[in-house]
């Protein structure tokens, strides 16, 4: 079962037996195997600027990202314009920064909002059972069914372009996964033995399941919901690559990449896409490093399988 | 067996039947299709003749019926556009979908699995890193990048059409069905190659694999036929299930490489609000997952007949 490791960060001789050292955390078990994994640290590098980027957002701009200047507009980088300007003639470094702001916070927060319904009903459903699982296994069927984009853009089209439709059609759609993860964790938890010692002594059920099924189902969905991160901002670019995500004027990476393609085939215009495109590769990228080192972090036994 | 499968045909008809509901909510929810808007202005004696003439000034429950009872003998309803029935546009849209899916997950496969036998063969060897850099690589670039800069650098060139299209003109198929057929495989090939070389890595340390080689077999007869039928398993799910999205239409790549198939339909109709055509569009793409994922289940009974259907 335990063969070497395939991380070239931890040669054998690394591989300190653990059982050596003195109890540590939970929290610095995590972190000691997490960080063997130089991706899953190149990530966190990632992740951390994104998140730098988002809080610091009005310092770090050195123009405004909605100032336009008609008078230099599509201007390749330099003259004061390190990644040039766009369309409209604005800064688009200050753009750059400002999408990643926006990514960091509709990411973030679509994300919380999807883990909060499908967690909810996922624990519901595989603590329940019965005719409670069997209806809410039919509502994440159809909602499973449902392209995630196909969805999302009739949600954002009837309430309108805006950040905050984005972020309630992308929840709406990107539960799901969720559901089915926490269903089969709670399931499988609602067995043990320490969940009926838990009952013996008197536990409701919402005890057991925030207090004693939470805590052990969780890490799974943890897992995923960094990528799903990535995988909402991928959305969002999308949603407003096809005109029906955030309004023009907010710069956003994916209204960035279409408002460049009448720009396409012009020779040195192709900042005005290359920029935008490689802040979203990145960014899913970071997330999806982050993800994986989180699986083998969090269950050791997982290693090595793909 | 065959319970198995009217079971899942149930459940896959009560997706349908919700998935239609909440097309036909939002649809409801976005408002009158034949009001005024804006700088177009239509008398309201016109606009309520239209709402009549399809059916849009009866009870949104009643409308919702009848749609259900139309949809079991074909009749989609007509579109507000070019007021031609939606079969006949589907009819039109869906072969050319249906081959870019095709010729996508052939790519797919073939890229996908080849790397990914080569990886878990030569475990560790410079091949290997390789796959395993650029697949994970790959996997974090979202598709309608790639398609963007597929549009950007090869589109016009040689026998590839230019974009924007012209309609006009007409063009072999295999000319503009393998730009965007490409830009869906990139990252799904990703995936493949990712679960082909582990699937294949854990058949190579099974007993019946040292059973084969003890036997004196060739390493070619090892890995081709009983290393890689068993180590498949995995890999059709996975595409099974990445062909039923496919066939639903790619509406960010269709509508990136404007290729006339259902997704580019779809992202015409809801540039134009023209909500029959809507609907009909997502219950073809919800039927194109339900339909694959329940062939994709027996399939796997059938591979595995370890796997129980219940």
């Amino acid at each position: 079962m335990v063969g070497p490791t395939r991380s070239p960060a931890s040669p054998p001789t690394a591989a300190v037996p653990a059982k050596s050292r003195r109890p540590t955390g939970q929290f610095r078990d995590v972190w000691r195997r997490y960080r063997r994994n130089k991706l899953a640290l190149i990530g966190l590098g990632i992740v951390g600027l994104l998140v730098f980027l988002a809080i610091f957002e009005p310092f770090l701009t050195p123009y405004s990202p909605f100032e336009q200047n008609l008078l230099n507009t599509t201007a390749p980088p330099g003259n004061g314009h390190v990644f040039g300007t766009d369309v409209l003639g604005r800064d688009m470094l200050s753009a750059v920064i400002y999408g990643a702001k926006l990514a960091v916070i509709v990411g973030v927060v679509t994300v919380l909002a999807s883990l909060l319904v499908g967690v909810t009903l996922g624990a519901i459903a595989g603590f329940a059972g019965g005719a409670t699982d069997a209806v809410i296994a039919r509502v994440t069927d159809t909602f499973l069914a449902f392209p995630l984009l196909i969805g999302a853009i009739l949600i954002v089209r009837t309430f309108g372009a805006g950040i905050l439709p984005v972020i309630v059609a992308l929840a709406i759609f990107g539960w799901t996964t969720a559901a089915r993860l926490m269903r089969g964790q709670t399931l499988a938890l609602r067995e043990n033995e320490y969940v009926e010692a838990a009952r013996s002594i008197g536990a409701t059920n919402s005890r057991i399941l925030t207090r004693h099924i939470l805590p052990n189902a969780i890490a799974p969905v943890l897992v995923y919901s960094f990528t799903s991160i990535g995988v909402v901002v991928v959305a969002m670019a999308s949603l407003s690559y096809l005109g029906v995500g955030v309004p023009a004027d907010i710069p956003e990476w994916g209204r960035m990449i279409s408002q460049a393609n009448a720009f396409l085939r012009v020779p040195g215009k192709s900042h005005l896409w290359v920029f935008p495109s490689l802040a979203i590769v990145l960014t899913t990228l970071g997330f999806a490093f982050v993800a994986d080192g989180l699986r083998d972090a969090l269950d050791p036994k997982l290693r090595g399988r793909d | 067996m065959g319970k198995f499968i009217l079971r899942r045909a149930a459940q896959a008809l009560l997706v349908i039947i919700g998935a239609t509901l909440l097309v036909f909510l939002a649809n409801f929810a976005f408002g009158d299709p034949f009001g005024s808007t804006g700088d177009r202005q239509v008398p309201p004696a016109i606009a309520a003749a239209n709402r009549a003439a399809f059916g849009l000034d009866q009870p949104l429950p009643l409308q919702y019926l009848t749609y259900m009872g139309n949809l079991f003998t074909g009749d989609l309803g007509v579109d507000y556009n070019q007021n031609r029935p939606v079969i006949e546009l589907l009819i039109e849209t869906v072969p050319n979908t249906a081959r870019l899916a095709l010729v996508a997950i052939v790519i797919d496969i073939f890229i996908g699995v080849t790397a990914g036998i080569i990886a878990a063969v030569k475990r560790y060897s410079f091949a290997d890193v390789l796959v395993t850099v650029v697949s994970t690589l790959a996997i974090g670039i979202p598709t309608f990048v790639i398609g963007f800069v597929l549009v950007a650098t090869l589109s016009g060139v040689g026998p590839f059409p230019t974009v924007p299209r012209s309609f006009t003109v007409e063009v072999p198929w295999y000319t503009e069905v393998l730009l965007p057929a490409f830009a869906l495989a990139i990252v799904d090939a990703a995936f493949v190659a990712r679960l082909m070389r582990g699937s294949m890595l854990e058949v190579l340390r099974s007993d019946y694999i040292r059973t084969a080689r003890a036997k004196g077999l060739s390493e070619r007869k090892v890995i081709g036929k009983h290393a890689l039928r068993n180590s498949m398993i995995p890999v059709i799910t996975y595409i099974g299930v990445s062909l039923g999205g496919l066939l639903g239409g790619a509406i960010i790549t269709e509508g990136i490489f404007q290729y006339p198939g259902v997704g580019y339909l779809l992202f015409r109709a809801i540039g134009g609000n023209n909500a029959p055509v809507i609907t009909a569009v997502v219950i073809f793409s919800v039927l194109a997952i339900v339909v694959l994922s329940l062939i994709v289940d027996i399939l796997y009974a059938y591979l595995d007949p370890r796997i129980r259907l219940s």
